[in-house]
């Protein structure tokens, strides 16, 4: 998946990001950080096709069933019980309801929720209800994943636990991600490549950083390489200068 | 005093039967006038009368099917006109200063013109309860189509729904759900306008038989009868309650 020279500007004012470019190999996890207001979210909302972009162009090798999308809310439809949620997309997409639900089942044992396929969403805890989002868009069976701020809803504990969840799954369906998040940490423990963008408007990719920590991962194990806490420090600096060296350009 | 709140009901009956008590002694010792203030056992003699000569039956089928045809009738409409000017601008130009003057006012100042328009049959009193019950119905679904979950619009469509499954999937259950929730007061509206309906002009129905109690002076009739009705929607309240619970389990 790439995207090139991306620019999007909405109502016609000045835009908010400019001939922004990055790519997502195959098989590989790759996020976007940046500061607040930097456009990370409409970045990832023209590659899904939901914003239009004023110009550059979305390039996705998969077809529209390969394309899993996972935002913050949860956005599970309250009348449909959780097996039935997640086999909403399979049946959007020719599934028999039958074999829907049955797969719909498997996802959600793959998430830990075996015995609450027949649960609605209102009578589950945050935690089980972003699974029960995750195995919506996992029972697809997506080649590629955009994600954004998926877990920032959760409080720290359920938060560990679904996206360590998240990374096994990942990994072992060999699927390509392009995660948007403002947690840095976050960012460097799941992903191959992160890209940084700068303090908008006109925002724009300013650095690409490449993560040598090996596969497969844990949080904790990613956390102890030796590779992780110099990587934290440069983002951080980088980031930080970016804000605050826009701050001061601004007060000039 | 702390108060239990599990116990409250046995409080308000105990109150309750402690009025009607002093209420009847009252009564019976001559202390109020029976024109104005029946005693309970008169109120509950005149209500056991209308059923043991069995003359309350047509007028409860008269009022009963008014009231249900304009409840049936007032939802059908207000869903499709709610529907449809959710979905065409120009449809909810024209339709919207309507429905609002027709809110602003007491729509149950309409009665005496349906009367004429309607004839004293049944018509106009299922017109009546049908604006009532319209109107109500027109706004919850337009307004409520309106401000639907963006966010599962959103999620039907990333998941690769179309507009048919956004019309099944999203709107068609948030429309029902909205409907439900306001269905108590709905019912509420639709016997209002069937009794108020038969009381400006009818022959039979619950109204009319107030109009006929307060034309000669009969308290214990008019009382009984309002006792009726509130059973009646009381009775009503409850099935509908069942319903709103049964259809809305995922809440």
């Amino acid at each position: 998946m790439r995207l090139r020279d991306i620019s999007i500007s909405y109502g016609g004012g000045e835009p908010v990001l400019e001939g922004a470019s990055l790519e997502v190999p195959a098989g590989k996890f790759v996020s976007l950080v940046g500061p607040s207001g930097s456009g990370k979210s409409s970045l990832l909302r023209a590659a899904i096709g939901l914003q239009k972009p004023l110009a550059g162009n979305v390039e996705i090798e998969f077809g529209r069933a390969e394309v899993g999308i996972l935002f913050q809310d949860d956005a599970l439809l309250p009348w449909k019980t959780a097996r039935e949620n997640v086999a909403l997309g399979l049946t959007f997409h020719g599934v028999k309801r039958e074999q829907a639900l049955r797969e719909a089942d498997a996802a959600l044992a793959k998430m830990g929720l075996q015995g609450f396929e027949n649960r609605y969403p209102r009578h589950i805890s945050g935690g089980q209800r972003k699974r029960v989002a995750i195995a919506q868009v996992l029972a697809l069976k997506p080649k590629l994943l955009f994600m954004d701020e998926p877990f920032a809803s959760l409080d720290a504990i359920v938060r560990a636990r679904v996206v360590q969840d998240v990374v096994q799954l990942v990994e072992r369906e060999g699927i390509s991600v392009l995660l948007v998040t403002h947690d840095l940490g976050e960012a460097i423990s799941l992903s191959d490549t992160i890209y940084l963008l700068s303090q908008g408007p006109r925002a724009h990719i300013i650095q690409k950083y490449d993560v040598p920590i090996p596969r497969p991962r844990s949080l904790i194990s990613a956390r102890a390489h030796p590779a992780y806490g110099p990587l934290y420090q440069k983002l951080w600096s980088d980031l930080s200068l970016e804000v605050t060296g826009k701050v001061a350009e601004a007060a000039e | 005093m702390i108060l239990d709140p599990k116990r409250a009901w046995i409080r308000q009956w105990l109150t309750l039967v402690a009025v009607l008590l002093v209420w009847e002694a009252a009564g019976r010792a001559g202390m109020l006038n029976p024109l104005f203030a029946p005693s309970p056992s008169q109120i509950i003699g005149a209500l056991v009368e209308l059923f043991t000569s069995g003359s309350i039956w047509t007028h409860l089928e008269a009022t009963f099917g008014a009231a249900l045809g304009g409840l049936a009738l007032g939802i059908l409409v207000g869903v499709v006109l709610g529907v449809i000017a959710a979905l065409i601008p120009y449809i909810a130009e024209l339709l919207q200063p309507v429905m609002t003057l027709l809110n602003a006012i007491p729509r149950v100042v309409l009665a005496p013109l349906f009367a004429i328009w309607f004839g004293i049959g049944i018509s106009s009193k299922v017109a009546l309860a049908f604006i009532l019950v319209a109107v109500l119905i027109f706004f919850t679904v337009y307004t409520g189509i309106l401000h639907v979950d963006k966010r599962l619009v959103e999620r039907i469509t990333t998941l690769g729904g179309g507009r048919w499954a956004l019309i099944r999937y999203v709107y068609l259950p948030s429309v029902a759900s909205w409907v439900l929730s306001n269905m108590k007061v709905a019912v509420g509206f639709a016997f209002t306008g069937a009794v108020v309906g038969e009381f400006v002009a009818a022959s039979r129905g619950l109204g009319y038989l107030l109009s006929f109690a307060q034309s000669t002076y009969n308290s214990a009739l008019m009382l009984a009868l309002v006792m009726l009705i509130m059973a009646v929607v009381l009775v009503i309240f409850y099935l509908s309650g069942r319903l709103e619970k049964r259809l809305m389990r995922w809440n």
